[in-house]
């Protein structure tokens, strides 16, 4: 099979990225041999010809991700997750990772962990921030998950009066709804904004209270139904400002769910990839790796608050 | 008086040291952690987290999403009977990277969640929105005037059957067509003879006098007797869904084509990007290609990305992130607008809107011309020389077209060229022709660049064609359309030829959504057939595909092409004159060019033109509408002029609409019958050829129907589509539905006696040896037990099993337990290549559209890419902006859907509350218009910006000003999911009780009803001639400070 | 008073009363829900209307037992309407935080599991030990009225009770020496709920303890002034002198006021950079800047001002200066805390998730309004009440015939 030599596409090297420039070489040369090759116009050439061809692109990026080989990071996470689970809860210590360059800005998370904790309008656990940078034409767009830092010196904990909102062994700083006044102090207190309180309210009320009535039955049981926050079953209803109506609310990296071996809801959902979670008692987790990536970083660390949330800039 | 201290640091760090040894607050925190009750308390929850009973397999459901067309699988935990928390299904490939293995059982994959978008997981606000339809609604004053009441189901059904003086009650002594009079032609025989001679009148082979003398007794059953090829009466039912998917889609043409006899069935893909479907199609005869994400080291997108809409995010975006990450992978977008995608890509190119195939155009010459393109790929021109080269496929790049009167009109064949048969094309081989056979033993390669004369004819290669295209504008030119420098272009293209197979161009509706859609995608699909990357691991694939439920295949059990007992003809053209030529017509014979409105004879699905087209009686006069899950006078791009059209009962006689909440367009009906969201019903959804593996995505009632139960024959059901459809036809006795309606397998009564089959036929694969497993007692058992919310009107298993032959029941099961069939993630490559190929010929000429003309100029349509600037229906290029100076550009945002996620609170209100215009500040200084302040939207189509609702109720199209560098100047970028005028967030009527509106869900504009409207037409959008595209991106607007209302 | 100037009066109270009791049935049974405060900015109104009132009562509290503890006999007079008044600004706070709170009965939690590192438990605690000193010190005060014992001893027939009476003014300066550390602490101490906030850099000065301090014994002067200068019964010529005593002491704590909010604002502007400028901008400039000029500067120091150098001997001058230096302090306490708070912690939160209570801004709806309106009328209530029965008239007047 003849191939004209003026049709052939010759990758200019000087203008191919390093890492790219071998393999386009490789398959300059290649080309180049195959041409001469087929000028004999027998028939073995192509199948020689065609033998390389095949090779060509085996030769360029080794380690592709072709199935068995690929690791699922949602997996191996819950894998940790069990080991950790294992271990006295003094020993292990919940981190959480959020890649900023893998955050697509999609906000599943936010919503993903509205609907896991069925949260009223106003209270948000994990709102993604969105920021443009630069200048027509030269502009990026850059995002920040932010969910609960979970501080090894959280300011909002000392704050409250009385003793409702601590941080566990395990890292995580948690809210006892049964004793919060809502005096909202720790709200203040925080320098990540990453308290919320709950007012007692509802997405359908009061405009759509009134269209269920007349149709049918509620249709809105979703704003009602029992919540598994810190592992215990509550319900907000109207009318009766029970827990959590009135408390200050916040991320707890999903501990009823972790504890159960699952994955927080915003690292389950992540759809980028971004946001992991782990143990960093465990040396051996995906976590610990990537904390001692050179991109780390973490909010307002000036603050001396030491987040257990990592940032990989 | 006492002094506080005043050892104020400089440094916050060393306050707080000194605070925290402080002996006091040290003291006193010792104090604190020794009252016993604190201590109590701390020990109490130290570590006492309790079981999740959302966890429970027996609480969990797995079934497939519908917020968006991507239909991800999805679990569902059950909570009291509703859904509480939904997650990605872990069997899914398009959830979980890679998924569980299949075999996994429902308890292990019990605490594994998948990944899904804001979208997925607000569904819960979808079935829980209080404004949800449960009744159905009869209109109680002109239509659109929005005041209702409520009927019996079995009255409802009654009176649009029979049809009469529906609405005398009112005052309105009109008479509305029923079912009964518009089912005309019912005889299927002589259905079938009198489509075969009405062709041929259509065709001129038969004289109208003679088809009138032979059934002059059944004349009446004609839409109009003087075109017999018009179709039957019949053709009067128009099914016009909006979203409707597999399982569902089959269901509406079993009851509209072979039972009802009507050709009009219709999606809404024309609204979405069909454009793009119909040049895969024509230039591959597959209408949807995706790159091989996980292994490509370019991709382009073109007008799309994977981060926000396209077909999808949640499959799409993890593979480019990680991708990214790693360094295998760069990307570059094409969007006037900076994108999510476009933000974190290594190019952005933002093109001027319209432009894109310019800059398709632009790219291929750079590629031609610096010569980086696959020769050796594209010089072979059949099947046999692309496999000596192990190429998956080949072109008919080399392959002699016929230039005829300047118009590149046929591929030549061996015949005329004297080389060979008749069905063989040609090619020039080093100057010598040679025919193409289609012979596996026999390769033919032929000159890519070929200009000669051919026993006397003109002839141009294909790849010539292109050539002289790329070639007919200089850099410069092309610079200056698309606005952008040389050197990006030039730079993108050859990082597009620079990774061999391992390269691609993807591109979804910003690309198509134009009336040169089908070109500039075609460009685009040749962009990717110059790297030759079809079926190459990291090039461009066609997905792993699925088994198909409808049956056919060798194992299948039910073959639902088969299985109609009385299955009536496609006659006459749809009402939209979709994949039907004007040419073939007797409407042609009698009036030549120009038609009326515009034929469509290669693509379907013409969603605009539906409405207007009926109420035109243009080809013929509709009757009646049955409008399903769609909102036109929303979605569509002028969509506000049918609104005039619907409120007139003389130009849409019957108005019924299926909706599951008074919507946008459903708010003009006569009839709303309510329907279930897709937590309450079934469907059999295709997976986005995105997901290499073969994948069979199964939805089901998951959760109580929040509609009325009605009894229909007897049996109980849920008000939804399929009961609706199950009465009328049942009070029609129209066959296909009821005792019999399966050729040799039974009765169809109930939703699951279509839709259990349909799982059926997934469970035992397409071919022989693929049946899955049975599901044993505990996965029986715990089927069940996750059914117990469940109302005996939906879960009944004796009922279900009935559906299905017995030894297929524990494998329906089997499948319903996973939420439908996924093949493992291993099957996905073979060797260098896809495991599931595409392997056919990509036509870079068309001969198909090269051959047929314009019905409105009678001018051919150009059979290559090519770049002819946006035209009105006509063809004639488009005005200029004129006094309008911005480009108007739409886009989604990852948050919601177009029309139907107002209602998610969590997620299309609380993470945006209202769309914005996104300016760059260049055009808000000229406008005058600061960042924040309230604009209103104008433009040719609309002055005044505002929209008619009719009944005097106006939506303004005034919004606030978004002033951002993420858009080039000169372009306005407007999201859609905003600027509802109905949908739960205005008043209604019923009964005579209002029922207000929440009005968070009014906030913000649609950009549509500011798009333009055909010249020609005059009360439809720009139209794709070819694509059937609407135009969504080629309409210049103006924006000016306006007063908040 | 006049009929007239009754009837108003009348008219006014029952006007903020109705007001009032609509905004705390609305508290009752729409919980929060009516509020414009949000989790972004968590302190509104009532915050700063209990900022107010416990700061005036500590330092009309401290004014008072000064003039115990010190024995000064020019403003003994002050003594017991200045314990009273403190007692009612006192609950008036007290009430206004409770229904700031979310879960308001859960109040007693902060002594049942107190966290003493948290200075709001310190405070709650103060409190708890302060309201019963004022009470006490009220009481002993009252076992020192000559007027109560002149009757008691025209009964017992002699006057026997004088060392009792003593023995109660000794009570009561040990008591003093006890609350005067306590009410400075608990008033500045409400500067430290706020400044000891690093994530609330507006807040989080030094200056701020002191600033509270200062700013309650000027407003609780400001209102004993206006107090003085109003009642009738001050009007003897020991009253005079107790005004103008009064007037220099308000014009010293306003001038040293001035002196510390200058210093609070110009150090942070003056070289038109760094963090803290914009926000002061905003307050000087902005969304505040009617708060800070006019009410706050306007007539809360300029006016004042004026009158009181103007016209230092003049009744009603002196009456119009403490009334409207006492009734503005209400916009100092909303200066001091509501900038704290509009400044998003971390860029784009503001657009990151919509909702009303996500908002870095902060307007009070009327219903807060309706619930102060009502602490009003309660304190002013108890106040006339008081003030008609024979317990709570001064210490140094004869009672009117009784």
């Amino acid at each position: 099979m003849r191939i004209d030599k003026e049709d052939l596409p010759v990758p200019d090297p000087e203008v191919t990225a390093a890492n790219r420039a071998q393999n386009a070489i490789e398959r300059g040369d290649f080309l180049r041999k195959a041409a001469m090759l087929a000028a004999g116009t027998c028939s073995l050439a192509v199948g020689a010809a065609a033998t390389v061809s095949r090779r060509e692109a085996p030769a360029r990026v080794p380690a592709q991700p072709d199935g068995a080989d690929l690791d699922n990071p949602l997996e191996r996470m819950r894998r940790e997750l069990e080991r950790a689970l294992r271990k006295p809860m003094e020993e292990r210590k919940w981190v959480m990772v959020i890649d900023r360059q893998k955050c697509i800005g999609c906000k599943a998370c936010t919503v993903s962990c509205a609907v896991e904790n069925d949260l009223p309008p106003g209270v948000v656990y994990r709102p993604v921030t969105e920021d443009e940078v630069g200048q027509f034409p030269h502009v990026r767009r850059v995002f920040l998950p932010r969910p609960c830092m979970q501080c090894e010196k959280p300011p909002c904990t000392p704050v409250c009066p009385v003793t409702a909102t601590y941080r566990r062994p395990d890292g995580v700083v948690v809210v006892d709804y049964d004793i919060c006044i809502g005096c909202r102090y720790c709200l203040n207190a925080c320098p990540y904004n990453a308290r919320t309180a709950d007012f007692g309210e509802f997405f359908t009320e009061p405009a759509g209270r009134e269209a269920a009535g007349l149709v049918g039955e509620p249709a809105t049981a979703y704003e009602h139904r029992a919540t598994f926050e810190y592992g215990k079953s509550r319900r907000r209803e109207h009318g009766k400002e029970r827990s959590p109506m009135g408390n200050a609310r916040k991320c707890h990296f999903c501990l009823h769910r972790v504890e159960n071996g699952m994955l927080p809801a915003c690292v389950a959902t992540c759809l980028g990839g971004a946001t992991l979670f782990g143990d960093y008692g465990d040396p051996a987790s995906l976590v610990h790796e990537l904390v001692g990536s050179t991109r780390v970083t973490r909010l307002k660390e000036d603050l001396g608050t030491e987040p257990s949330v990592f940032y990989l800039a | 008086m006492n002094q506080p201290r005043q050892e104020k640091q400089a440094d916050g760090l060393s306050r707080r040291e000194f605070l925290g040894s402080s002996a006091f607050v040290g003291g006193m925190a010792a104090f604190a952690s020794q009252l016993v009750g604190c201590r109590a308390f701390r020990e109490m929850n130290s570590g006492a987290i309790g079981s999740y009973a959302l966890a429970d397999p027996k609480n969990t459901l797995y079934t497939t999403c519908l917020q968006c067309h991507l239909a991800c699988p999805i679990k569902v935990r059950v909570w009291e009977g509703t859904p509480a928390k939904l997650t990605g299904s872990p069997y899914s490939p398009q959830n979980y990277l890679p998924h569980l293995p299949y075999e996994t059982s429902p308890d292990q994959a019990a605490p594994a969640d998948g990944k899904l978008d804001v979208k997925g997981q607000s569904g819960v606000q979808t079935y829980g929105d209080p404004y949800r339809l449960r009744r159905v609604l009869k209109r109680q004053g002109p239509r659109g005037s929005n005041k209702w009441r409520v009927v019996e189901f079995n009255q409802f059904i009654e009176e649009v059957v029979t049809g009469g003086k529906l609405f005398a009650e009112i005052g309105d002594e009109r008479h509305y067509p029923g079912f009964d009079e518009v089912y005309a032609l019912r005889d299927r025989d002589l259905a079938r003879r009198m489509a075969a001679d009405a062709k041929k009148v259509g065709a001129g082979t038969m004289t109208l006098a003679a088809f009138k003398q032979q059934y002059s007794a059944d004349l009446d059953k004609l839409i109009d007797p003087d075109h017999p090829d018009l179709g039957p009466k019949n053709n009067g039912f128009v099914f016009q869904a909006g979203r409707i998917e597999h399982g569902r889609k089959e269901l509406m043409k079993w009851f509209t084509h072979d039972s009802f006899g009507s050709n009009n069935a219709y999606e809404h893909t024309t609204i979405c990007e069909q454009s793009h479907h119909i040049a895969f199609k024509q230039m591959t005869g597959k209408t949807h290609m995706k790159p091989d994400l996980l292994n490509c080291e370019f991709v382009l997108f073109w007008g799309t990305g994977a981060f926000s809409a396209n077909f999808g995010l949640t499959c799409m975006a993890e593979k480019v992130t990680t991708g990214t990450i790693s360094g295998r992978l760069k990307t570059a977008v094409v969007d006037p607008r900076l994108s999510n995608d476009a933000g974190k890509a290594d190019w952005w190119l933002p093109v001027k809107p319209g432009a894109d195939g310019a800059l398709a155009q632009w790219m291929i010459r750079w590629i031609l011309e610096n010569k980086r393109y696959d020769a050796r790929y594209l010089a072979n021109a059949n099947k046999a020389a692309a496999q000596a080269d192990h190429e998956p496929t080949w072109t008919n790049a080399t392959h002699l077209v016929k230039i005829v009167d300047g118009h590149p009109l046929q591929r030549m064949t061996a015949a005329e060229a004297g080389v060979g048969s008749d069905n063989e094309f040609v090619v020039s081989h080093r100057g010598k022709l040679l025919a193409v056979a289609d012979d596996p033993k026999r390769p033919v390669e032929g000159d890519l660049l070929v200009d000669a004369t051919v026993n006397g004819t003109k002839v141009k290669s294909a790849f010539q064609l292109l050539w002289d295209e790329a070639f007919g504008r200089t850099p410069d030119q092309y610079a200056r359309i698309t606005g952008l420098p040389p050197r990006l272009v030039e730079e993108v293209a050859r990082e597009l030829t620079s990774h061999g197979k391992r390269a691609a161009v993807d591109m979804y509706r910003g690309a198509v959504q134009h009336t040169d859609g089908f070109h500039t995608g075609c460009a685009i699909v040749t962009l990717n057939m110059l790297i030759g990357n079809f079926d190459w691991k990291g090039g461009l694939q066609v997905g792993g595909g699925h088994w198909h439920e409808s049956g056919g295949k060798a194992a299948s059990i039910y073959n639902f092409k088969k299985m109609h007992p009385a299955k009536m003809p496609k006659f006459g053209p749809p009402i939209s004159r979709e994949k039907s030529r004007y040419e073939d017509s007797s409407l042609f014979r009698d009036a030549g060019y120009p038609a009326k409105r515009p034929w469509y004879p290669f693509t379907g699905n013409l969603y605009q033109e539906i409405i207007p087209s009926f109420a035109q009686g243009y080809p013929y006069k509709g009757r009646i509408l049955f409008l399903h899950k769609g909102t036109p006078a929303l979605a569509s791009p002028a969509g506000d002029k049918v609104i005039g059209m619907l409120e007139d009962p003389a130009k849409v006689p019957l108005f019924i609409s299926s909706d599951i909440v008074i919507g946008e367009t459903t708010m003009y009906a006569d009839y709303i019958v309510p329907d279930v969201t897709y937590f309450e019903r079934w469907a059999t959804p295709h997976a986005t050829p995105d997901v290499p593996t073969k994948t069979s995505k199964v939805r089901q009632p998951v959760a109580k129907p929040l509609t009325e139960e009605v009894e229909v024959d007897g049996e109980r059901m849920p008000l939804c589509l399929e009961t609706f459809l199950i009465a009328v036809a049942k009070k029609l006795n129209m066959p296909g539905f009821g005792r019999g309606a399966f050729v040799g397998h039974g009765d169809f009564h109930r939703s699951e006696d279509w839709f259990l089959k349909l799982v059926a036929n997934i469970a035992v694969g397409d071919k022989a040896g693929e049946r899955v497993p049975d599901a044993d007692d505990a996965e029986l058992a715990l089927f069940r037990q996750a059914r117990r919310h469940l109302p005996p009107s939906v879960f009944d298993e004796t009922k279900w099993k009935r559906a299905v032959l017995p030894e297929l029941w524990r494998k329906v099961v089997y499948v319903l337990n996973r939420g439908g069939r996924f093949a493992s993630f291993g099957t996905t490559y073979d060797g260098e290549y896809m495991k599931s190929r595409f392997g056919k010929a990509v036509h870079l000429f068309m001969d198909d559209v090269a051959g047929q003309r314009n019905s409105l100029s009678g001018k051919f349509f150009i059979g290559y890419p090519a770049y002819r600037g946006q035209y009105d229906s006509s063809g004639k290029p488009l005005d200029g902006e004129g006094a309008y100076s911005l480009a108007l550009i739409t886009f989604k945002e990852p948050i919601g859907g177009q029309s139907r996620t107002i209602s998610n609170y969590w997620g299309n209100i609380a993470l945006k509350n209202e769309n914005a215009f996104v300016l760059n500040p260049v055009d808000a200084r000229r406008l005058g218009l600061a960042d924040g302040q309230l604009a209103r939207l104008r433009s040719t189509a609309n002055p005044q910006g505002v929209v008619d609702l009719g009944n005097g109720g106006q939506k303004e199209l005034v919004a606030k000003v978004a002033v951002s560098e993420g858009i080039r100047p000169g372009a306005v970028a407007v999201s859609w999911h905003y600027g509802h005028w109905a949908y739960g967030s205005a008043d209604v009527i019923v009964n005579g009780r209002r029922i207000v509106g929440d009005r968070r869900r009014a906030a913000g504009i649609c950009p549509n009803h500011a798009m333009a409207v055909d010249p020609i037409l005059k009360d439809v959008c720009l139209t794709d001639p070819i694509g059937g595209s609407a135009s969504f991106n080629d309409t210049f607007v103006t924006l000016t400070p306006a007063v908040s209302s | 008073m006049k009929p007239l100037g009754r009837k108003i009066a009348w008219g006014v109270w029952l006007a903020l009363a109705a007001f009032g009791t609509w905004g705390v049935y609305l508290r009752m049974t729409t919980g929060h829900r009516l509020a414009n405060y949000g989790s972004y900015f968590p302190w509104g109104l009532w915050v700063a209307v209990y900022v107010y009132f416990s700061g005036m009562s500590a330092g009309i509290f401290l004014l008072s037992m000064f003039v115990a503890v010190f024995r000064i006999r020019p403003l003994a007079r002050l003594v017991r309407p200045g314990l009273f008044i403190s007692a009612i600004a006192l609950l008036v706070a007290l009430l206004s935080i409770s229904f700031d709170l979310g879960h308001m009965f859960r109040a007693p939690e902060v002594f049942l599991r107190p966290n003493f590192h948290s200075v709001m438990t310190l405070m709650a605690w103060l409190y708890a030990a302060y309201f019963p000193i004022i009470l006490v010190a009220l009481w002993l005060d009252l076992r020192g009225d000559p007027s109560l014992h002149a009757q008691r001893d025209d009964a017992s027939g002699g006057q026997a009770r004088e060392p009792a009476r003593q023995r109660g003014e000794r009570c009561l300066r040990c008591i003093g020496w006890l609350g005067i550390p306590l009410a400075v602490v608990f008033s500045s101490g409400l500067g430290g709920l706020f400044a000891t906030l690093p994530a609330k850099p507006y807040w989080y000065q030094s200056l701020y303890p002191v600033l509270f301090l200062v700013g309650a014994l000027l407003s609780g002067s400001a209102l004993m002034l206006a107090v003085v200068s109003a009642g009738q019964r001050f009007q003897d010529e020991e009253g005079v002198r107790l005004r103008r005593i009064l007037v220099r002491i308000v014009l010293g704590l306003l001038a040293f006021d001035i002196i510390i909010e200058s210093a609070e604002i110009l150090v942070p502007m003056w070289y038109a950079v760094g963090p803290e400028y914009h926000l002061y901008r905003t307050i000087l400039f902005g969304r505040f800047a009617v708060l800070f000029w006019v009410v706050h500067v306007l007539f809360g120091i300029a006016v004042p001002l004026v009158l009181l150098i103007a016209k230092p001997c003049c009744r009603w001058a002196a009456a119009a200066a403490g009334i409207l230096i006492a009734a503005t302090f209400l916009a100092v306490r909303l200066i001091l805390i509501l900038p704290g708070e509009i400044t998003p912690e971390i860029k784009g939160l503001r657009e990151a998730y919509a909702d009303p209570r996500l908002s870095f801004s902060y307007v009070p709806s009327t219903f807060e309004w309706a619930v102060v309106a009502f602490l009003i009328a309660l304190g002013w209530a108890v106040f006339v009440l008081g003030n008609r029965t024979r317990l709570f008239r001064d210490a140094g007047t004869v009672p009117d015939k009784a």
